[in-house]
């Protein structure tokens, strides 16, 4: 056990993780160079490419040969890189004794890379700093004030710090050395009872789920009876191995090392995150602390483009939660958009890649509406309800109170843009908690937020009035009570239930006007005069109108127009399919997520 | 119906606004309507009889009685002529005289199509016509004493430029000519023409929507009041005792047969749509080959052929509810609910029994009412 060595990497995107992480592998020969040119081996989903984030968590284990002479085995586990999965993060972590933390040594620390810092601290993890690219120019002139913004995060000393270049390949065996020299090798009896942690689990269509685990105590072996904690599900383990660049068989597990293994499991729901696997006939005596049930925080209805595509979207949806858990849906009717499903996902960007892979991944052509948190109603009677539809808020005279979710917020940038920030923040219904300088011209700001505030734009709108300095992070709070009111938008009149919105109160005025205004610039014009109102209950808050179709005709259509013109209506008709009809009047599907984009 | 088309590319002088396929190398005339007799030869054989023969541009009047002529006696030796046969000649007034207009009267054309466009001397000139209004007049005058008595005459509007008045000038003197048929369109920048670079570049700007919509209205109402009888967007007869409604046109906006001969014509020919190649060379080339002028051909498909049906009927004198029931199996009150209630009421539509028929509100808005109508069948 004394030859094996657990650490992630922690970074903030861009800061080189991937590029680390390869040249990691290459350095110890598990990936030749050619491999290396054009791929980032961990991230291997093209979605997680092209954003250059990690969405699933991937581990791999590398032999090195160390200065002392012994060959030690090096299970490096990812981390996904992104807020709305720190959750994952907090137990790939704990999986680990050690991290590295990776910051650019012209950028400095970012918010999301001290969230995980701190999570990686609190669960007791050895931190190995080190200041990547610093063979850029610009690193020059900043390298040294962020090698002192580390010093000061970590209360480290100077020698601690390794300089290095993924890229220019500067720094890697000190790096190596480092993991060897500095991470504490895992402690843990073989000897007792099974007791492995699932740091994550990937559905793999010929052999079912296949669970990543690293063991704390005992043995994990093929043919064992297993249970796992939480779910108390019982299988039998089919086969068991170590993360090479592929799985590769081993049939044993022992306590300390990393690895993986499938006992035809069909559903990902058995295996959850952080739960802990040990014997079905010799449990261990207590679970590994920090197991929690992923709820979903933002909801979005998902409707197919054309009503007649719902069985598929049900069945794309089902065959998505085979290898993403984490998504939660439900059929739902729109009176404006038909048959569709209620989905809840763990944040925006989770959302975002769930709409991606429904497209890309399953061909399907979707609506979505704007996202929105999940509302605590309590009625008059005192009855509690849950709710993650904004069209389904009981009438204002039932309720006797409605809470919703708050966040905290950590928002580091530039000292020049603390005034754009609160501003941001205010204008969002935040509270400044603190603010703290990591250096001269850095700063710490923390607030609380109501989480409906920040699904919509929130995040392009900070980074967009920063110049993409800022940098955000944030955890889930408590529910509190807001004066919060349910904004219908009628078109001729009608509801539109896809359209309608919880607001705060005071903001329902504006929110209405500017929603109405975006409105009249996306719904196209009609044979008719449209009205556009905002509503709350019977009060309309906001109207705009849209003018009628005066003239839309070609004058000519002799014989040999007749066959363009039958292929132009053809294409046009097709253009008609996307747009949802309600009551008379027409509504282009970008329509639904115009709030969205409102502009300030 | 059996129509006939056949298009003459040439002009003196091109518009810019027009995109037919024309060109201004007249001395080649003569050996175009060698070819064009070639093409006739290669035609497909119909025992059904000719209803109408239109010769279109171009400027067909650029052709020389004997010309024409000699075209029609081509089609008379190979089909059969209806009795009342309607054969159409366009022309430009600045090419015609009494001379001329009597040698085509006695060639057999029966009805005369005369590029007036307007009686503004700056629009006309914005159009870049070579004739004046006084030409016009004229032009029309000798039409009649040549033994003219079905003469149609095209106007503009929505021109850059014109204005309620200048357009209620032209529709005056269009009136007091009292022709058979007037057609009136609204100008269209068609892609590729150089009146759409002008546009692209800014030098013209075209009429603002609201104002396009009151001077159709005008044409609409003016032509109405003045005894005439809209059959289509841009076409109207003169109520009579005759049928003056353009045959040929009409069998395009039914959906009847037509064949066609020269360069970019097209036809329709017992369920096949062909067009000729828009370039007389390629034309003349295939011909002289031996081969029919196609530069393509598309077998309609039953559902392709219901949705050109519901397009030029509705544009035209209405779409006919028995029909659809007869060959598509289509209730069309029945598919178009809940629009049809909501357009009738609205005063778009009629619903004249036999036909759902456009009212002039509904001309106005024809294309969204036919992608409508399309979308429900």
């Amino acid at each position: 056990m004394k030859h094996f060595r657990n650490f992630s990497i922690i970074a903030h995107i861009d800061h080189g993780k991937s590029t680390l992480a390869d040249r990691l592998l290459e350095r110890t020969g598990r990936v030749t160079q050619r491999e290396m040119v054009y791929n980032q081996i961990l991230d291997d989903n093209p979605l997680e490419q092209e954003r250059g984030i990690t969405i699933k968590l991937h581990a791999i284990q590398m032999d090195y040969k160390a200065q002392d002479g012994e060959v030690y085995k090096l299970n490096l586990i990812d981390t996904p890189g992104h807020v709305d999965f720190s959750y994952e993060v907090s137990r790939s972590l704990s999986a680990c004794e050690g991290a590295l933390l990776v910051v650019d040594a012209t950028q400095g620390v970012e918010a999301q890379t001290i969230s995980n810092l701190f999570m990686a601290i609190d669960q007791g993890l050895e931190i190995i700093p080190v200041i990547n690219k610093i063979d850029l120019p610009a690193a020059q002139t900043t390298v040294e004030t962020v090698k002192q913004q580390v010093i000061d995060l970590l209360g480290c000393k100077e020698e601690d710090l390794i300089l290095a270049s993924a890229k220019a390949g500067i720094g890697i065996d000190e790096i190596l050395e480092a993991v060897v020299e500095r991470v504490p090798p895992p402690t843990g009896d073989p000897t007792k009872p099974l007791r492995a942690l699932i740091y994550d689990s990937i559905f793999d269509p010929y052999r079912g789920v296949v669970v990543n685990v690293r063991v704390f105590d005992g043995v994990l072996k093929e043919r064992d009876k297993i249970r796992f904690w939480n779910t108390n599900q019982a299988y039998e383990v089919d086969e068991v191995g170590i993360l090479y660049m592929k799985r590769e068989r081993t049939k044993v597990l022992e306590a300390g090392n990393v690895g993986y293994f499938t006992a035809a499991i069909k559903a990902l729901t058995d295996t959850k995150v952080g739960d802990t696997v040990t014997l079905a006939s010799n449990p261990c005596e207590s679970p590994i602390d920090g197991f929690k049930e992923v709820k979903p925080m933002v909801f979005s209805g998902i409707y197919p483009a054309e009503s007649d595509d719902f069985e598929d979207l049900r069945e794309a949806l089902g065959k998505l939660t085979l290898n993403d858990a984490a998504i939660s849906y439900e059929a739902e009717t729109s009176s404006a958009l038909g048959f569709g499903f209620r989905c809840g996902f763990l944040g925006l960007l989770h959302m975002e890649i769930v709409q991606e892979r429904l497209e890309r991944e399953f061909n399907q052509t979707i609506v979505t509406t704007v996202p929105n948190v999940r509302y605590k109603v309590i009625t008059n009677k005192g009855e509690t309800l849950w709710v993650d539809n904004p069209s389904q808020l009981p009438d204002p005279t039932h309720i006797a109170d409605i809470q919703e979710p708050y966040i905290r917020a950590q928002i580091i940038a530039p000292t020049e843009y603390v005034g754009t920030i609160m501003k941001l923040c205010i204008e969002r219904r935040g509270q400044m908690l603190g603010q703290s300088y990591l250096s001269a011209d850095r700063v710490d700001l923390t607030f609380d937020l109501p989480l409906g505030e920040v699904v919509f734009d929130f995040y392009d709108k900070l980074k967009s009035t920063t110049r993409g300095y800022a940098s955000l992070d944030y955890e889930l709070g408590d529910y509190k009570s807001g004066e919060l009111v349910r904004m219908d938008i009628l078109l001729n009149g009608e509801p539109v239930d896809a359209l309608s919105s919880i607001v705060h109160r005071q903001k329902a005025h504006e929110w209405g006007k500017k929603l109405c205004k975006k409105l009249r610039e996306l719904i196209p014009r009609q044979m008719f005069e449209v009205a556009i109102q905002a509503a709350i209950g019977s009060k309309i808050v906001a109207r705009e109108s849209i003018s009628a179709m005066r003239k839309n005709v070609i004058a000519k259509c002799y014989g040999g127009d007749i066959s363009r013109k039958r292929k132009l209506l053809e294409k046009q008709k097709e253009g008609k399919k996307r747009m949802k009809q309600v009551g008379r009047v027409e509504v282009p599907q970008e329509a639904f997520l115009a709030v969205l984009s409102l502009d300030d | 119906m059996l129509g006939f088309y056949l298009h003459i590319p040439f002009c003196d002088k091109k518009c810019t606004y027009c995109d037919f396929y024309s060109i201004e190398s007249t001395g080649l005339i003569d050996r175009f309507v060698d070819t064009l007799l070639t093409e006739i030869a290669l035609l497909p054989c119909d025992e059904r009889p000719l209803t109408s023969i239109f010769f279109g541009g171009g400027t067909p009047s650029l052709l020389q009685p004997e010309q024409i002529r000699q075209i029609l006696d081509h089609i008379h030796q190979k089909y059969e002529l209806d009795s009342g046969c309607e054969i159409t000649m366009e022309s430009n007034p600045g090419t015609v005289t009494q001379a001329s207009l009597e040698g085509y009267r006695a060639a057999g054309v029966n009805r005369l199509s005369v590029g007036v466009q307007s009686f503004v001397a700056e629009e006309l000139s914005f159009l870049t016509r070579i004739h004046s209004a006084t030409d016009a007049q004229v032009a029309i005058n000798h039409a009649r004493s040549a033994g003219f008595d079905n003469i149609n005459l095209d106007l503009m509007f929505a021109l850059p430029g014109q204005t309620l008045e200048s357009l209620t000038v032209s529709l005056n003197h269009a009136l007091d000519l009292q022709t058979d048929h007037i057609s009136a369109y609204s100008l269209i920048f068609e892609p590729g023409t150089p009146l759409h670079a002008q546009l692209l570049k800014g030098a013209v700007a075209p009429q603002a929507e609201e104002y396009d919509a009151e001077m159709y209205a005008l044409v609409m109402e003016r032509l109405a009041h003045g005894g005439y009888e809209q059959y289509e967007v841009s076409n109207y007869a003169r109520v009579s005792s005759r049928n003056l409604q353009c045959v040929h046109n009409l069998t395009y906006w039914h959906g009847h047969d037509y064949l066609a001969a020269g360069p970019s014509a097209h036809a329709l020919h017992r369920g096949m749509r062909s067009w000729n190649h828009r370039s007389l060379t390629a034309w003349t080339e295939k011909i002289t080959a031996g081969h029919l002028g196609h530069a393509n051909t598309e077998v309609l498909t039953p559902e392709q052929r219901r949705t050109e049906l519901a397009f030029t009927t509705l544009r035209a004198d209405g779409l006919p509810v028995d029909r659809f029931q007869a060959e598509f199996g289509v209730d069309v009150r029945v598919a178009l609910q809940p629009h049809l209630g909501y357009w009738i009421s609205d005063g778009l539509v009629e619903d004249r029994g036999t036909v759902l028929r456009l009212t002039r509100k509904g001309y106005q808005l024809c294309d969204p009412i036919t992608l409508t109508v399309l979308d429900s069948l």
